[in-house]
């Protein structure tokens, strides 16, 4: 370690650094974490699961909370409710207090929100499966407690914002607008979708407008700026590198931000809504493509060198951006024909979802814990194993998924291709996908236990190292 | 960026300009869209789902059906789905404005469902659907819990399924449909929508007729997508 | 600065410290001195390629965009510039009233070939393809007794309903659709009837029974 005195750019000595991790903010950020692990491993479940059912459909159909429809919606909001929608908020909130030099305040309204959001997801899967689910993608849950996760978020949000406002420099770094604009923007993004689809319901094909303004909202204003949080604070801080292309970080932000929502009519394609809706989506697509090229060329530093946390950040930053790149090119018309409503449109998600956003969460998870919990990570061999199964379970998925979609667009567009050879030819491609969420799931498994083990041992309180 | 209060206004700017943009605008356009009259015909179209029809659509959407199959049909000459008898011609947003949850669907691991009731040459009728629905058939899972398993007392009921083979009940036993069954085929017997309305005409023209005066329709006139020139 | 050692693979060491990253990018983004007048390809690069992102993106969403109207559902498709009335199309109306509930199909089946000995065929009858003024007496007040179609003879026995005020009391234009889409269905090819013709046909002889064959046949 470069003793601080003699670095370059030495702040002030370590122990006049303020203990950003001590006290009950520690406890909301571990309870959070905690819950994020424990929706993981089980949405990785409801996935197999899922996934079993599409190739042999006779696998637990005779229970009707385990139909296929409320499956693939139990594994969604699982995964992103609860899964994301802890441990992004617990590591933008840590990454924010660390920034801000101060403890995390509020942490009663934070501590009390976490609960009631964690308890707002259990009873929605709860309402999934038993026969309330709305049918909208990326908002599966019964509307009746939708309130009241708007309201737990809020509560967590707040505490971020005021992590926010209370900095005591103000300059801003890029993990501060990625954070603060997931952290603000989720709010405004769930409430319109719950007002204008579940409690007023828009008339007709306007439903679905809204339903895909809201699922690219999700992606590009909440779930992906979690994730790039963690990732542009991480990747300096271990590699110790400046950012290269520091200056347009700030272009690519704002690209994201004005356009992400825009790309939303991507999913009306060729369907019953008015055509500009769709063009304007892939206009915002292909301008789109510039955020992207952003990211990469500011977080190359990630790449090199084989830290836990570069090694995950490197593969979800490339996945990011590969994941856009093919985003951009389905989103053309003369391509979207064949990928529309296929497996490919579903490998993309899910290499979105997991190769991208979920492995810089891994990134900046690997590098925050032994700072919260006062101790290292307590197994060599999980966070190796951990890797390597859930890169390779990803790959395999995205590479199954997208070969059987294809072969299912083609098959779709020629109108003499009966249906049921359709399955018949795609079958052992989804036997692989299966594999790969048997893969993902126990990579899953391998973190959880890594993770309640390290929290297990007795927390020396505090950072673990006093310098940086 | 140093400021705070004008990043906050930069993020509520740029979210305002996507909502401004695609939920307002499209909702400026087609918020408050009406049903077209014929008057050749003398009706609306389309038609509000009669009462079972729309308990089935819940159970529709209950059951998640819109996670393997579309209720779309995209326009001849993009995909197949015109050529595969889904639908005479796209589907146009005037078919949906009577559906309280409208359910498009992102997956085609089923057919489309936009006519099921309207398929040529021949139409699946209740029966071969309540079939489909207890036994299951390719890709498609088995809803057995959609139905009961009773004892025959007396005469079989009229509503018994019909079965062969594998799914036959056992002797003195009978399927009989629960009302969500019911309903969910009322809605399924429901789905068609053929009507020409004037927007969903393709690029191409229909066969003129020669030296015929065509019916003048007073319609304001709409922007007809039968004018297009490529 | 060097990237500090990290072999294992439990703990990661930073680099920095979070004052410190603020600092050095703050400073990354101060202007650069121009003392060796460095020039950068990066960035104009960058700036390249967003223009060229911006341009593509601008010339698709103008050729593709429908003028942005709520009716265009075809990316290919521009408004009609017309401010005219809407032109149904009685080919396609006539086909559907053809094929309507109770209508003509039943018996002259979607073929148009009716039922030997029953209902007469109209793919190929000179009676489709005749004179309009028959055709369309036949439409409006049915059609009783014998009938000689393509040489064959029909007894009668399930006589024409009518299709006007007495019967099923259609309209002019419906009229009109109908036996223009017959009249050019099935291999007929004979032109079209004109609503204003049926009204005027209408008017002109007023109220009777139905038509026979032989009173038809003096119909000019």
């Amino acid at each position: 370690m470069i003793p601080a005195a003699t670095h370059p750019l030495a702040g002030p000595p370590a122990s006049a650094q303020p203990d950003s991790d001590r006290g009950p903010g520690r406890c909301v950020l571990l309870f959070m974490l905690g819950s994020g692990m424990l929706w993981l491993v089980l949405s990785a479940v409801l996935a197999l699961i899922s996934s079993i059912q599409v190739h042999s459909p006779q696998y637990l159909s005779d229970l009707e909370f385990l139909t296929h429809g409320r499956a693939q919606a139990l594994a969604e909001t699982a995964f992103v409710y609860g899964w994301i929608g802890n441990c992004g908020p617990a590591l933008a909130l840590w990454i924010l207090c660390r920034l801000a030099g101060e403890p995390l305040r509020p942490s009663r309204w934070a501590g009390t929100g976490a609960f009631f959001w964690n308890l707002g997801v259990a009873i929605g899967l709860a309402g999934i499966a038993f026969g309330g689910v709305t049918a909208i993608p990326m908002l599966e849950l019964p509307r009746y407690v939708q309130p009241l996760l708007f309201a737990s978020y809020a509560a967590v949000a707040l505490a971020g914002v005021t992590a926010w406002t209370g900095r005591r420099r103000e300059v801003m770094f890029a993990s501060h607008w990625y954070a603060v604009a997931a952290l603000f923007l989720f709010p405004w993004l769930f409430s319109v979708a719950q007002v204008m689809l579940l409690w007023f319901p828009v008339r007709g094909v306007l439903q679905a407008v809204v339903a895909g303004w809201f699922a690219q909202g999700l992606w590009t204003l909440w779930i992906a700026p979690l994730a790039l949080a963690g990732a542009y604070y991480v990747v300096p801080r271990v590699s110790g590198k400046v950012l290269p292309a520091y200056d347009t970080a700030a272009l690519g932000f704002w690209c994201l931000l004005v356009l992400g929502a825009w790309t939303g009519g991507r999913h009306l394609i060729g369907g019953p809504a008015p055509a500009w809706i769709a063009t304007v989506a892939i206009g915002a697509s292909v301008i789109l493509l510039f955020h992207y090229i952003v990211v990469f060329t500011n977080l190359r530093p990630g790449f090199a060198g084989g830290a836990t946390s570069l090694r995950f950040i490197a593969f979800g930053v490339a996945a990011y951006v590969l994941g856009g790149l093919v985003d951009g090119v389905t989103a053309i018309r003369g391509v979207a024909v064949l990928t529309q409503f296929t497996h490919f449109d579903e490998a993309q998600r899910q290499f979105a979802l997991h190769g991208a956003a979920t492995m810089m969460l891994f990134g900046t998870l690997y590098f925050a814990l032994p700072r919260i919990a006062g101790r290292p990570w307590a197994s060599r061999g999980l966070v190796r194993g951990h890797f390597a199964l859930y890169a390779l379970g990803i790959l395999l998925l995205a590479f199954c998924l997208g070969t059987a979609g294809w072969i299912q667009g083609s098959a779709l567009n020629d109108p003499k291709t009966a249906f049921a050879d359709i399955a018949i030819l795609t079958r052992g491609w989804l036997l692989g996908a299966t594999a790969a969420q048997t893969l993902l799931l126990a990579a899953d498994i391998f973190l959880a236990v890594n993770f309640f083990t390290t929290l297990a041992c007795a927390p020396q309180g505090g950072d673990k190292e006093g310098a940086p | 960026m140093k400021s705070g209060p004008l990043f906050f206004l930069g993020l509520a700017a740029a979210f305002g300009f996507s909502f401004a943009g695609i939920v307002i605008g499209s909702n400026a356009q087609l918020g408050r869209q009406a049903p077209f009259y014929d008057d050749s015909e003398g009706v609306s179209f389309p038609a509000r789902l009669p009462g079972s029809a729309a308990a089935g659509q819940l159970a529709y959407r209950d059951l998640g059906c819109a996670s393997c199959h579309t209720q779309q049909v995209r326009r001849a000459g993009f995909g197949s789905d015109v050529d595969r008898g889904w639908g005479d011609r796209q589907s146009v947003a005037r078919d949906y404005i009577y559906q309280t949850h409208v359910q498009l669907g992102w997956s085609r691991t089923g057919p489309d469902l936009t006519n099921i009731a309207g398929r040529k040459p021949s139409a699946p009728d209740a029966g071969d659907l309540m079939r489909l629905l207890y036994g299951g058939q390719g890709a498609m899972p088995a809803y057995s819990f959609l139905f009961e398993d009773r004892k025959i007392v007396g005469q079989v009921s009229d509503d018994a399924l019909r079965l062969a083979g594998r799914l036959e009940p056992a002797p003195g036993r009978q399927i009989v449909p629960t009302d969500r069954a019911r309903e969910l085929v009322d809605y399924l017997l429901s789905l068609n929508t053929t009507y020409d309305y004037p927007e969903a005409q393709p690029a191409p023209a229909v066969h003129p007729a020669p030296e015929a005066h065509p019916a003048p329709v007073a319609h304001p006139a709409p922007a007809a997508g039968g004018e297009a020139k490529k | 600065m060097s990237a500090p050692e990290n072999q294992d693979p439990r703990f990661d060491k930073a680099a920095f410290g979070d004052d410190q990253l603020v600092d050095a990018h703050e400073k990354a983004l101060a202007p650069a001195s121009d003392d060796h007048a460095h020039y950068k390809l990066g960035p104009l690069l960058l700036l390249f390629a967003l223009s060229g992102c911006v341009l593509y993106s601008a010339m698709y969403v103008i050729h593709y965009s429908g003028h942005f109207s709520p009716l265009i559902f075809d990316e290919n498709a521009v408004p009609s510039s017309s401010t005219a009335v809407v032109k149904v199309d009685p080919i396609a109306q006539g086909k559907r009233l053809f094929n309507s509930a109770g209508a003509c199909f039943t018996c002259h089946q979607p073929t148009g070939q009716g039922i030997p000995g029953t209902y007469p065929p109209l793919a190929g009858s000179e009676w489709v393809n005749g004179p309009d003024e028959r055709i369309i007496r036949i439409l409006l007040y049915g059609l009783t007794g014998p009938l000689q179609v393509k040489g064959t003879a029909f007894p009668g026995a399930a006589p024409m309903p009518s299709f006007g005020p007495a019967g099923f009391n259609w309209s002019d234009e419906k009229i009109a659709a109908v036996l223009s889409y017959v009249r050019q269905e099935w291999g007929n090819k004979a032109l079209a009837v004109d609503a204003a013709k049926v009204a005027q046909i209408r008017q002109q002889v007023g109220e009777r029974k139905a038509w026979t064959q032989d009173e038809l046949l003096q119909v000019k």
